[in-house]
């Protein structure tokens, strides 16, 4: 039996007049990997920061339908949008680190969620830091200004920031189309370790990437889901031909 | 404009046209020896096959491309995988058109044993089949591939049905042990150019359904 993380019934987003998003319906299961993909404008980085309600932030956009995360729509009016956010992570494009230190990067989320235990914060620096798979390159200087990390160290640290504060789900906006081939590698080794403990959720414009660290592939093209499946009958033998042009090339 | 993709599967794909033609050259070739033509043209055919064993190589080399900077996917990974293994079994034909060649030639009375044994009508099958097999690749036909696949049914029965017939004739007529065992190699030559034809329809299909149908006991057609 399929084990779902997150369901969307009928999502649409506006922008004002413009339908961003068109009665999107998928379902995201637990502890994989899913990527979307779609040329630019398809509306997936849209549809990642719905996850996490990070579009309430832009005045103009209107969103109907559902986004059920553990059975619960967080559009709904009682729904805390802080506990969303904390509950479901984001890491970005660009790596953003703050300027302050490595470990205060990472034990920023949890002090202003209330821990102030030194042993506790430095136990969620290691662990988050760890499982980044940064800790060893960084270990000795934690104290160091995050700023001087080399773009696909920052990239890392992000993640790190991200995982501190626990969350379930963690949405991921081209996190490595910044990056060399070898920080890339490591951010979707990174991807692929992380899975056994979070719902990652990955939009990409690299196909390659979509296929090497995803189980699952959503298409998307105009504000629609074209279509989605496991990664491996999309790449291989997807079912519709606006599929398969995207993903050959032969698109428009 | 084509994208580098396409052009490199251009490419491949007329390669394995040409590599196919050279094949079914060499088979027509041997046919006529076979049937008793005493004018084999042998540096014609050494000159073929050292062009299939080249074209072979460069396919390969084509596709190794192809997987490294094009990464291809969906029909594209499917007609390039293909291609790898349609190039090595056209190579194969190539190289049983000369064994045919080589076991007709110790076949004495050879006139008189193809009409005896019905082997015309298995060379013309043969014919009909890689020139078949030709068609059905570069127009990537499905109703081609089911006539192939009957066609070679059709193949293995007349090579059976005159293996045995050839065998009972060296039972009474000890003479005619040499020429038949050669006969006997040369329509089990035949039946494998049958079985190389119908590899090559099951990948056609397999570029065209994404699904494989090697080793299913009953395929289409």
């Amino acid at each position: 039996m399929k084990d779902i993380k997150i369901e969307v019934n009928d999502l649409s987003l506006y922008y004002g007049e413009k339908q961003a998003l068109k009665e999107i319906s998928m379902q995201i299961q637990r502890n994989k990997v899913t990527a979307l993909i779609g040329p630019s404008g398809c509306g997936k980085s849209t549809f990642l920061r719905s996850i996490n309600r990070m579009n309430d932030l832009i005045p103009s956009v209107k969103i109907t339908g559902e986004m059920l995360v553990e059975g619960v729509n967080i559009y709904d009016k009682d729904v805390d949008v802080v506990n969303i956010r904390k509950k479901i992570g984001m890491v970005f494009q660009k790596s953003n680190p703050f300027p302050k230190s490595i470990y205060e990067n990472v034990a920023y989320g949890p002090k202003i969620n209330g821990i102030k235990d030194k042993t506790q914060l430095d136990e969620i620096v290691e662990t988050s830091l760890r499982q980044a798979a940064i800790w060893e390159e960084v270990k000795d200087r934690l104290g160091d200004s995050a700023m001087g990390l080399s773009g696909g160290q920052q990239q890392r640290l992000c993640i790190a920031r991200t995982l501190a504060v626990s969350p379930d789900i963690v949405l991921m906006d081209e996190p490595a189309s910044a990056l060399d081939p070898i920080s890339t590698s490591k951010i979707e080794e990174l991807v692929h370790q992380l899975k056994e403990q979070y719902t990652i959720i990955i939009v990409t414009h690299n196909m390659q990437q979509a296929a090497r660290t995803s189980d699952y592939t959503a298409f998307f093209y105009l504000g629609e889901l074209i279509e989605m499946d496991k990664t491996k009958t999309i790449f291989t033998k997807p079912s519709k031909k606006q599929t398969e042009d995207y993903i050959t090339g032969r698109f428009g | 404009m084509a994208s580098l993709l396409e052009i490199e599967l251009a490419k491949l794909k007329l390669a394995i046209i040409k590599i196919g033609i050279l094949s079914e050259n060499q088979i027509n070739e041997a046919m006529k020896s076979l049937l008793s033509d005493p004018n084999t043209k042998e540096k014609k055919i050494k000159k073929n096959e050292n062009k299939i064993d080249k074209l072979d190589v460069k396919i390969d080399e084509i596709c190794q491309n192809v997987f490294a900077l094009q990464q291809p996917v969906a029909t594209d990974l499917r007609f390039v995988m293909s291609a790898i293994q349609i190039s090595n079994e056209f190579e194969r034909i190539g190289d049983l058109a000369i064994n045919v060649i080589k076991n007709s030639k110790s076949v004495k009375e050879k006139h008189d044993l193809v009409i005896k044994f019905n082997i015309e009508t298995i060379t013309k099958n043969i014919q009909t089949i890689t020139e078949k097999t030709n068609e059905c690749f570069e127009l990537q036909s499905e109703k081609m591939i089911g006539e192939i696949f009957v066609l070679n049914k059709t193949i293995r029965l007349e090579c059976e049905k005159g293996i045995n017939e050839i065998v009972k004739e060296m039972k009474i007529n000890p003479k005619a042990v040499t020429s038949g065992i050669n006969l006997i190699f040369v329509l089990k030559h035949l039946e494998r150019i049958g079985e190389h034809c119908t590899n090559i329809a099951e990948f056609v299909y397999f570029v065209i359904n994404a699904k494989m149908i090697k080793h299913e006991k009953t395929k289409i057609g």
